[in-house]
């Protein structure tokens, strides 16, 4: 078994080398990996540490997007200022939707988040002189990454992107450890744990927000789409495929997911009927997702 | 005065619909503990074979009829081809597998009919206006205040008084005791889910005159039959008819005098009465 710190260096090895090596279109790839899978990390967060699942997950990142695109469009700031506001904006509407939905569990949640994100979806569609309606926001420019920087269109801008990911993923896991045992203690304690939920739904959304933050000048427009119920289903998808609870497994399934689509979309334009087979296939036969499906097969062997 | 009533009509017309709708997924909630996030794509078919009936038949009343068969069938085979095999996991995995059947199907319908909207007439009998004191009003609409009004009915005569309806109550209550006592559960729960589709199908057949068949009808009306849930209460008919009032009344009074923020209303009354019962209005506490 090779310890967990050396597949870490390993993989920061690669990332370090891998825009180097690789073309433009499949670093830009990779980004869009990076920025989805920091999405679906987020959604796991709420899903893994409180059992709680947000079926309205996109609706942040979607805020995060159209708070980025705002802010560079129109203030010309460097890329941190955006992604601040991003995860600002996506955290400050999470706190009213998870005061409500968490007075709920369960399915009633998942049915709480999901209409308060087709809420949000409207409001973003409705509201065109800040939003641009269902056009969207298209030519968010690619700006310094800092204050005289590298710009975005630099293959460094990757590096930026890990570094966002690594940021969040180390200091992430323990503050949710906190959470989870303290949720425990709460409870036995006889105490409301809803304070708890609010709190890690909040964070989960201001992290959705970043993704959403970086999507915005990587991919140049911020639009409704990327607010809607599918996207949010996509990342639950995600989650799931790669392992609920594991937060190396939404990454995985982050990549696994995309390069699906990727592959499929060359052959058929319906791709998602195909996707919604394997996505399928895999509730049915692989609950644990790829990590729980791996721990296991490791466990026997 | 006049307004009133057309207001009033209005609302309980939309309500019928969202109970066409509701009541299948309260129903499938509380039979097979199960959030069926693909029920709209089953209203969304429904209008769309119904468009496929009228045009071959050239008559709307045969889709009334043929469709939401056709629909239950389809939902009672997916039932017992995928989430038969999976009552047993964490309810959560039961939604997510209805969001990937939701998938198949609407995409599934995109490959068949194409992106545009399909336009579906109303029979001669229910077309143009009709003069209620001075109001005239769309016969269509009333329509559906007498389907909604006449199913609604029914599927309470049909829970309360016959004894397949007393089986689905057990299984509702205590799935166990009753497969002890010789129900049998695993085909109580296809038939109620395949029955559930029926009921979304015929709503979407009702509601396609009016709103036409197009892609996304699916979601819209999803969204809206949560919040009627959420109010009412997951697993009570009676909840899904006080739900689908609420929401009916509260969408279109909210476009009638707050047109730009008719969304807000909805959602408004439903944070209000969550607030008081987070289990919805007729609902039992989890």
């Amino acid at each position: 078994m090779i310890p967990s710190r050396l597949w870490a260096l390993a993989a920061l090895v690669a990332l370090a080398v891998v825009p180097w090596v690789l073309a433009r279109h499949q670093l830009s790839l990779l980004t869009d990996l990076l920025i989805a899978g920091l999405f679906a990390m987020s959604l796991d967060l709420i899903m893994g540490y409180t059992g709680m699942v947000s079926f309205g997950h996109a609706a942040y990142f979607g805020l995060g997007a159209y708070a980025s695109a705002l802010v560079l469009l129109h203030f010309a700031q460097p890329v941190p200022v955006a992604l601040l506001a991003g995860a600002l904006l996506a955290g400050a509407v999470a706190v009213p939707v998870g005061w409500f939905s968490t007075r709920a569990t369960g399915i009633y949640f998942a049915m709480l988040t999901l209409a308060f994100a087709q809420f949000l979806y409207t409001v973003a569609y409705k509201w065109r002189d800040l939003t641009g309606g269902s056009d969207g926001i298209a030519g968010v420019p690619k700006t310094a990454l800092f204050w005289g920087g590298p710009s975005l269109t630099s293959p460094h801008a990757f590096y930026f992107v890990v570094a966002t990911c690594a940021v969040v993923r180390s200091p992430f896991g323990r503050a949710l450890q906190a959470i989870r045992e303290n949720e425990r203690r709460f409870t036995s304690l006889g105490r409301d744990p809803r304070p708890f939920k609010l709190v890690v739904f909040v964070i989960a959304a201001a992290f959705a927000g970043l993704a959403g933050a970086l999507f915005a000048p990587f991919r140049g427009f911020a639009s409704p789409e990327v607010m809607f119920w599918v996207f949010s289903g996509q990342g639950l998808m995600m989650v799931i495929m790669g392992g609920i609870g594991t937060l190396v497994g939404p990454i995985l399934g982050a990549m696994l997911f995309i390069l699906i689509q990727e592959v499929l979309s060359s052959y058929t334009e319906h791709w998602m009927i195909f996707t919604g087979v394997v996505f399928v296939l895999i509730v049915i036969f692989l609950p644990g997702g790829l990590v729980g499906t791996a721990r296991r097969l490791g466990a026997r062997a | 005065m006049a307004n009133v009533l057309e207001q009033l009509l209005n609302a309980l017309a939309l309500a019928g619909l969202l109970f066409l709708v509701s009541a299948g997924l309260s129903l499938v909630f509380g039979i097979l503990r199960v959030v069926n996030f693909a029920h709209g794509v089953f209203y969304m078919l429904g209008a769309y074979l119904g468009f496929t009936t009228v045009a071959l038949s050239g008559w709307f009343w045969p889709a009334l009829l043929v469709v939401p068969p056709v629909v239950g069938a389809i939902g009672a085979l997916l039932e017992s081809s995928t989430l038969r095999f999976i009552y047993r996991r964490p309810p959560i995995y039961q939604l997510l597998l209805t969001f990937g059947l939701a998938l198949i199907l609407e995409e599934s319908i995109r490959v068949l009919y194409g992106p545009t909207a399909k336009g579906v007439d109303p029979p001669p009998l229910l077309q143009g206006a009709i003069d209620l004191g001075g109001v005239l009003y769309p016969r269509y609409r009333l329509f559906l205040v007498v389907l909604g009004c006449t199913v609604g009915v029914a599927v309470w005569l049909f829970l309360r008084k016959t004894r397949a309806g007393l089986v689905i109550r057990a299984v509702a209550q205590n799935s166990e005791m009753a497969d002890c006592l010789g129900a049998d559960v695993v085909r109580v729960r296809t038939l109620v889910f395949g029955a559930a589709c029926a009921l979304a199908g015929l709503g979407g057949v009702a509601a396609a005159p009016m709103t036409t068949a197009y892609l996304g009808m699916g979601i819209g009306v999803i969204v809206d039959a949560f919040v009627v849930v959420v109010i009412g209460g997951l697993g009570s008919i009676g909840g899904s008819m006080a739900g689908s009032l609420i929401v009916g009344a509260a969408q279109t009074w909210g476009a009638f005098y707050l047109p730009e923020t008719a969304m807000v209303i909805m959602y408004a009354v439903m944070g209000a009465i969550l607030v008081f019962r987070a289990w919805g209005l007729f609902g039992e506490e989890e």
